[in-house]
């Protein structure tokens, strides 16, 4: 089949890169499938949903599209649990899984796993998609349930990698469960079916590729693939400075024992340049607490990993090959870490893995210049609500969506200025919601989507700004349910940025008065009563003093900066046809750099 | 006698069309600070070859068709007008937060997109109109008076508006439209739900910006080519490309001049369309147009060119969506200029940096330095070196050879002729992919396809590409190397209708669903009777934008009637609906009803007789056949017959290894595949099933 031409270098490096196009292409398709068929806002509009190929060895291979905190870890973990629990695979099997004690993020994602099986019964890779449902069956109207004391009050249904598929055919028994178990379960159906098509449109173009250039060059491959990866990131982490750091930041306080005061996250990044090697260690946290915000082992360590990768550039290919040189240390029954049956990790995905990336860029950001990033504004604020409720255009039917609205948050980096619409673990990848769509699907109205100038963590490269978004309900009376973080506490600058601003929530009556909301509750809302939310803004990277003036007068002229606060805290001073002033910006930093080295002197920790 | 002029980044392309359907083709270079230099130098090029004075040329022209990439270089380069953004109250980012996504999430040198329109011009009009139309908060006059004052004030040269469900209710953007026209007389203006009346408000209010932004310009463009071509001596008609593949006269591009914003690459499935009929006697097409920097696929299925909703203008995600239909077109930067590189993981990768014009490859002798996929081409024989371009341009072998000995060879421990196949294997097989993922999209198998062959380059590996993809027939236009020009002289007078229309199969009211039809039909007469006056024919083909409950991507159904008079007719709608699903997605759910956004209605005035440009195949001249080394990727080194294009006539054919030249074109025939003469002048080339080695999976991305 091969020309057989001239004598093949150990490495083919054109077949390396043909295959892995390939591999790409066939992760593509999967998502394509998914994305375009789908049911749940959430899937077909938020993007939050992953897809990916595993080896045989239970190694991330190519996960291209996919939401970063989804995939990093977790398919790894589910494949092998697969291997465990149905140690005699065959084609035409698929499970269904979202356990979170054996690999999944949290239960709202529901994987669909399937073995890609030969003609001789030969396991040879597995293919996965993940999506989060709308509504898993929870004890209330919401996929993330921040105040579960356990996975009981949770009341998500738990499926431990259960078959689905036999002979490509439905076990209807399961399905059957789900049906009478997940809300407005025709629109499960059709989210169900969606991931099914992806899994086995993955699984055919595998079996075909397979047969057409052999098992074992498939194999080879892999290895090739993974080698040439692993030399990138060694590469990458040779060009970062040495050292060990610990950098610690805190969850907001939950009304449960051991999180009053908040939930303090520390991470200690050691970065062996020599050996070409990073291990974050996170063992150094509290114990899973009574709430859902406990994280995965899955999502735990993807943080971490996330809070490295951002440092290390687009050029690192991210699978199994490069992950050899990073190291995650946790530990069982630990918030950030591996959770105990039966605490409940219904927000497994925001919430603490974000602090815990976070905590990551902050140590990496003590290193040295140019390195790290500030911490990500918290997600999931009010905005982003799953909402519930009957829609009167539809004869009072029963819906339910969480609605992909409003998220901003993104940290000021090393390279510039914020990512807006950067929400945590997704880093941007996911995508928002229409206002003309969300009205059209949903009997609300979105009275106001701005951004809130001034919130933005400042800094040499600033943070993301606040979005403002307010709901009413129309004709309805509709329930809110919302699990956000970052209301206490800010998302921390790095390097002397400053913190981005906090999120908050309101409830207007009809009068206009206003009620403060907590960051996770949940409330009802009659016509003529709007939800006001605020998301967290992220945090600035560098001095404010030390920002580009002309970023700043830019800043201003667009409404994201105040001329006060460009003043106060960039000391960029502008005249009246908004020009900068020379002379009273330079006094004005001076003062500035003067204030902040007599701050330094006592500050020395970055502990919040 | 009928001119079509493309212009394009390097070289403006001219087809004449003669009464009896022959044709001939012409080049210039492009002369982009005032493009329409370009236009009039290539018809005195064409006036030189035909021995007779311009205006003498131009008399005879019934028809002046053009593409242009003016307006996308206007934005590409930030030379539109200065344009200011008027949204509903509440609602000012619309144009920052636009849909999100990203890629590559580890990337953090590409910074956040910047909105079309700055916040600085970006302004709240107090009013509000609610999802059923109903007016939630009144529109407030006063404020928009201050707003116009303060545009006033600003020198904005345009304005687009986009209000919240005016698609629904215009009665807001109309209001506010005629204040504009009032107290700024002069200053254009687009209202967003009469440019583009589609859901989704950061879509219409893109189009709206972006339309705007180019009226000035465009304007000004339009009028001064139609009267230098008048003073010239032209006394016909003159029609713009659009985007969607089809022609709209100047004058209404100059009123919606975001229309010709993919004027050029639009046309290119318009050729390939008659091609695959005329010589592959198929409906169905893979059209790929290899220009220097990108490589172009476009699709024909079942006799219809697919458009997509999502164009964008730069990358997805990081430049700006205009909003409208076009012809969904798959570029990669994979061109005979990209540039072959080893990164330090010693992976080999081609493109998307590319030589472009200046330099250009190494081969050119112009000052490159680094590997192009040209290059590898001139190392492993496919080229010509002493007749490149005709022998216009003289190429330097010694110096391909060690550009790719150095960057490529060396680097990876590669022989030279090694490392030259490699690069056309990585490009050819970024071109497959590029292929597959426009093809899977769209339901379209490759192997019952015809794939075309266009664009100057394209003949040097499209026999691997059909390979690689199992077509079984490739097809050459003798115009390939100006596919563009030519498929506007195939196009049709064509503007597109939109109205929002929701209701469900379970409850459709067939009233109102005729109400819209109705006047859907009724705009388009109006533009046949304008526009269409003339045509030999005119059709108007309905659709409806459909999708399952909950779904929120619709796939347009085309509907049988014009009116649904009884239940029937809402059934067979829904079977069509699930059966479309069924093709493109592989699945469908019988049992579901369908839900309806939009209607749509496309007219199209037939403007010349569809069976001209067959009589092409120029006198035969008898040139002497010829011989030379050439390296094939599967076979290693091979003599390879080298055949003159003008020397094959109607039917003669040739067998790989072989190359066929002209002066426009370079078409290598591998070994086992052959190579026929159409009575059309195409050259149609049969390929051998599975060549590679390598198997074409499903869909693709560049390699990275």
């Amino acid at each position: 089949m091969t020309a057989g031409s001239v004598a093949v270098p150990a490495v083919d490096p054109v077949r390396l890169a043909v295959i892995t196009n390939r591999m790409e292409s066939i992760v593509r398709a999967m998502s394509n499938t998914l994305f375009r068929t789908a049911r749940s806002g959430v899937i077909n509009t938020g993007r939050d949903f992953s897809a990916c190929i595993v080896t045989r060895e239970d190694e991330l291979l190519a996960a291209a599209e996919s939401l970063p905190i989804h995939v990093l870890s977790g398919p790894d973990l589910v494949a092998r649990y697969m291997k465990r629990v149905h140690p005699d695979l065959r084609a035409g099997d698929a499970f269904l899984h979202n356990s979170p004690y054996e690999g999944n993020s949290h239960a709202a994602d529901h994987c669909l796993v399937a073995p890609v099986v030969d003609a001789e019964g030969e396991h040879h890779f597995t293919v996965l998609v993940k999506a989060h449902l709308a509504d898993a069956g929870n004890s209330r109207p919401t996929s993330m349930m921040m105040r579960a004391r356990d996975v009981y009050q949770e009341g998500a249904l738990i499926f431990p990698c259960v078959k689905v598929q036999e002979d490509y055919e439905h076990v209807e028994d399961v399905l059957r469960m789900c049906r009478a178990r997940i809300r407005v379960p025709e629109m499960w159906w059709g989210d169900y079916l969606a991931m099914l098509g992806a899994v086995r449109v993955a699984e055919r173009e595998l079996l075909a590729l397979g047969d057409e250039l052999g098992w074992d060059a498939l194999h080879r491959y892999t290895r090739d693939w993974f080698d040439y990866s692993e030399r990138r990131m060694e590469s990458a982490i040779r060009r970062l400075p040495s050292g060990t750091r610990t950098a610690c930041t805190a969850h907001d306080p939950m009304p449960v024992a051991g999180a009053e005061h908040g939930v303090p996250i520390a991470a200690t990044v050691t970065v062996d340049a020599e050996a070409a090697r990073i291990e974050v260690d996170l063992r150094d946290n509290g114990d899973c607490v009574a709430a859902g915000i406990n994280t995965t082992e899955a999502t735990a360590r993807t943080a971490a990993m996330i809070g490295v990768l951002n440092s290390l550039g687009s050029e690192v290919p991210v699978n199994g090959g490069s992950f050899r040189r990073l190291q995650v240390d946790l530990r069982v029954n630990c918030v950030a870490g591996i959770p105990l049956h039966p605490f409940s990790c219904s927000v497994a995905t925001t919430g603490i893995p974000e602090r815990i990336a976070g905590a990551v860029q902050l140590a990496l950001s003590q290193l040295g210049p140019d390195i790290g990033m500030a911490e990500a504004g918290g997600m999931l604020p009010a905005s982003t609500s799953v909402v519930s409720g009957g829609d009167p255009r539809r004869g009072g039917a029963p819906f339910i969506d969480f609605l992909c609205f409003g998220i901003t948050g993104g940290p000021g980096h090393p390279r510039g200025d914020a990512w807006l619409n950067f929400a945590g673990g997704c880093l941007g990848m996911n995508a928002r919601d229409s206002v003309e769509v969300a009205e059209l699907l949903h009997p609300l109205r979105i009275e106001c989507n701005r951004i809130v100038p001034d919130t933005e963590g400042a800094g040499r490269h600033r943070g993301a700004p606040s979005n403002q978004v307010e709901y009413t309900p129309v004709g309805a009376t509709l329930e809110f349910i919302w699990s956000g973080e970052g209301t206490t506490n800010p998302a921390a600058g790095a390097r002397g940025g400053g913190a981005g601003a906090r999120g908050a929530q309101r409830k207007r009556g009809p009068d206009g008065a206003e009620v403060e909301l907590d960051a996770f509750e949940s409330t009802t809302l009659a016509p003529g009563e709007t939800l006001v939310s605020f998301s967290a803004g992220g945090g600035g990277y560098g001095r404010s003093t030390e920002r580009d003036p002309e970023a700043v007068r830019k800043d201003v002229r667009e409404g994201y900066v105040s001329r006060a606060r460009a003043a106060e805290v960039y000391g960029v001073v502008l005249d009246a046809a908004g020009a900068i002033d020379p002379a009273a910006t330079a006094s004005r930093r001076a003062d500035l750099l003067q204030a902040a080295a007599a701050a330094d002197g006592f500050a020395g920790s970055p502990v919040r | 006698m009928r001119f079509a002029v493309d212009t394009g980044g390097t070289f403006t392309d001219l087809v004449i069309e003669h009464a009896d359907g022959a044709f001939e083709l012409h080049k210039s270079p492009t002369t982009p600070d005032d493009p329409a230099r370009g236009i009039l130098d290539v018809l005195a090029v064409a006036a030189a070859a035909r021995g007779v004075e311009l205006d003498a040329l131009l008399a005879e022209g019934e028809m002046f068709l053009h593409g242009t990439t003016r307006a996308v270089n206007a934005i590409i380069t930030g030379n539109t007008a200065r344009t200011a953004f008027l949204t509903t109250a509440g609602h000012p980012d619309v144009l920052v937060f636009r849909e999100g996504g990203r890629t590559d999430p580890f990337d953090y040198t590409r910074p956040y997109p910047e909105p079309y329109v700055p916040r600085a011009l970006t302004f709240e009009v107090p009013e509000r109109i609610g999802a059923q139309g109903e007016v939630v908060r009144g529109l407030e006059e006063a404020p928009v008076l201050e707003t116009i004052a303060r545009l006033r004030e600003l020198e904005v040269e345009a304005i687009g508006v986009c209000l919240l469900w005016a698609t629904v209710n215009p009665a807001h953007e109309l209001r506010v439209g005629e204040l504009l026209a009032e107290h700024l007389p002069d200053v254009p203006v687009t209202l967003s739900h009469k440019l583009n009346p589609t859901l989704r408000e950061y879509r219409r209010a893109s189009s709206a910006v972006i339309d705007a932004s180019l009226k000035p310009l465009m304007t000004d463009y339009l009028h001064g080519l139609e009267q230098r071509l008048r003073d010239a001596g032209f006394g016909g008609r003159m029609v713009m490309v659009t985007s969607n593949a089809g022609v709209l006269d100047a004058a209404h591009v100059a009123d919606e001049p975001i229309h010709s914003i993919n004027s050029g690459p639009a046309m290119a499935p318009v050729a390939g369309r008659h091609f695959a009929r005329v010589d592959g006697a198929s409906d169905t097409a893979i059209i790929a147009d290899t220009g220097g920097t990108t490589y172009d696929v476009s699709l024909v299925r079942r006799g219809r060119i697919p458009t997509t909703r999502e164009t964008w203008l730069g990358a997805p995600y990081f430049g700006h969506m205009t909003g409208f239909p076009s012809v969904d077109i798959k570029s990669v930067g994979a061109g005979g200029g990209s540039i072959a590189w080893v990164d330090d993981g010693n992976l080999l990768h081609v493109g998307p940096r590319s030589a472009s014009a200046v330099p250009g490859p190494v081969a050119y002798g112009r000052g490159g330095t680094e590997p192009t996929v040209t290059d590898a081409s001139l190392v492993l024989g496919f080229l010509d070196p002493q007749y490149f371009l005709g022998g216009k341009m003289k190429l330097d072998v010694e110096g391909a050879r060690a550009a790719i000995e150095r960057q490529v060879a060396q680097p990876l421990g590669l022989e030279v002729d090694d490392a030259a196949a490699a690069i056309l294997t990585l490009a050819t097989d970024q071109m497959v992919m590029a292929i597959k993922e426009i093809t899977i999209n769209q339901g379209v198998d490759p192997t019952g396809a015809v794939l075309i062959g266009g664009g100057g380059a394209a003949g040097l590996n499209s026999v691997a590409v059909a390979a690689q993809l199992g077509c079984p027939q490739l097809i050459i236009p003798q115009v390939g190397a100006v596919l563009s020009a030519a498929g506007a002289l195939m196009s049709d007078l064509m503007a597109d209708h939109a109205a929002t229309f929701v209701a469900s199969t379970a409850s459709l009211d067939r009233e109102q669903a005729n109400v819209v039809l109705a006047d859907l039909r009724a705009r388009c007469e109006r533009f046949a009777a304008a526009a269409g006056a003339s045509a030999a024919e005119t059709t108007i083909e309905f659709a409806f934008e459909a999708r399952y409950p909950h779904q929120v991507w619709e796939l347009e159904v085309p509907l049988r009637r014009e009116r649904f008079e009884g239940a029937e007719d809402v059934a067979r709608f829904r079977e069509d609906f699930h059966a479309l699903h069924q093709d493109i997605f592989a699945v469908h759910q019988p049992e579901a009803e369908v839900e309806i956004l939009g209607a749509r209605a496309r007219v199209s005035c037939r403007l010349r007789d569809p069976d001209l440009m067959q009589v092409a195949v120029a006198a035969a001249e008898d040139l002497p056949a010829d011989e030379r080394r050439v390296y094939f990727p599967d076979h290693g080194w091979a003599d390879a017959q080298v055949v003159h294009l003008d020397a094959m006539r109607s039917d003669a054919s040739v067998a790989g290894p072989a190359v066929i030249e002209s002066p426009f074109t370079t078409v290598v025939v591998d070994p086992g595949a052959s190579a026929r003469r159409a009575e059309s002048g195409s050259l149609v080339l049969t390929i051998p099933a599975a060549a590679g080695d390598l198997p074409a999976a499903t869909t693709a991305g560049a390699a990275s």
